[in-house]
């Protein structure tokens, strides 16, 4: 059986896009980190079904009376 | 088993209609949650979210499964394989992610959609939710679309392993429209 030809490499496309990717998956990391570490639908909402930023405008600024 | 002639036409073909198919479902997903962020109709904004939790459960997430599934065959019944060209890896890491993302949404745009078929939704009700959903979407368009120019492209470059199996068998390149 004849000898492999030894392996080139990956071409550029493959090691650029392997940069990005590292890239984007330390973003999403950081970004995960910086928002305590919840990720998915549930940060959104609150016991009571309400997100946090519709409690936030839902709080009385002051005595109405 | 490797597939030839017809067989491998109508795999093709199945699996172009499903990916070219989760793209489509993904778009109108993503109108449905600018609409549903953007517009003062009420019941309209009522409306989207049970179109986009159908849509979701009953096309996106189908169609991307059977995507993946049909690719696998495809990949591993023609001479392309499924860890020897990068191009092919790449298409499957990205839709194995696109599914994970797509499986952790389906919660919220249920919720969204409870929520909406129960009462009317203010401007600012649930607000980080919604635009979460609109997000994703955003996100899942480009890599659908980025998995559909790797099919058409096929850009070259074999992976070590590939490297080794072509060299082995000494067998020819599958044809371009494979």
């Amino acid at each position: 059986m004849a000898e492999i030809p030894p392996y080139p490499g990956a071409p550029r496309w493959v090691k650029i896009s392997a940069i990005i990717a590292g890239v984007l998956v330390l973003l999403v990391v950081i970004l995960l980190l910086v928002g305590g570490g919840q990720h998915g639908p549930g940060r959104h909402l609150a016991a009571n079904g309400a997100d946090a930023e519709t409690q936030a405008d839902a709080q009385p600024q002051g005595d109405a009376r | 088993m490797t597939l030839t002639g017809r067989l491998r036409k109508l795999v093709l073909t199945a699996h172009v209609a499903t990916s070219v198919g989760t793209l489509g479902a993904v778009a109108v997903f993503l109108v449905l949650s600018v609409v549903g962020l953007a517009s003062e109709d009420a019941q309209l904004v009522r409306a989207v979210y049970p179109a986009m939790d159908l849509t979701a459960r009953f096309v996106i997430v189908p169609s991307i499964f059977a995507s993946l599934l049909i690719g696998l065959v495809q990949s591993l019944a023609t001479p392309w394989g499924l860890f020897r060209h990068y191009w092919v890896l790449a298409k499957l890491l990205l839709t194995v992610l696109t599914i994970i993302v797509l499986l952790l949404q389906l919660d919220g745009i249920g919720y969204m959609a409870a929520v909406a078929a129960e009462r009317e939704l203010s401007s600012n009700d649930l607000l980080g939710l919604r635009r979460s959903l609109r997000f994703h979407a955003v996100g899942g368009l480009p890599v659908l679309l980025l998995t559909t120019t790797l099919s058409v492209y096929k850009p070259r470059g074999v992976t070590r392993y590939g490297w080794r199996k072509q060299h082995e068998r000494a067998a020819p390149l599958p044809a371009a429209d494979s």
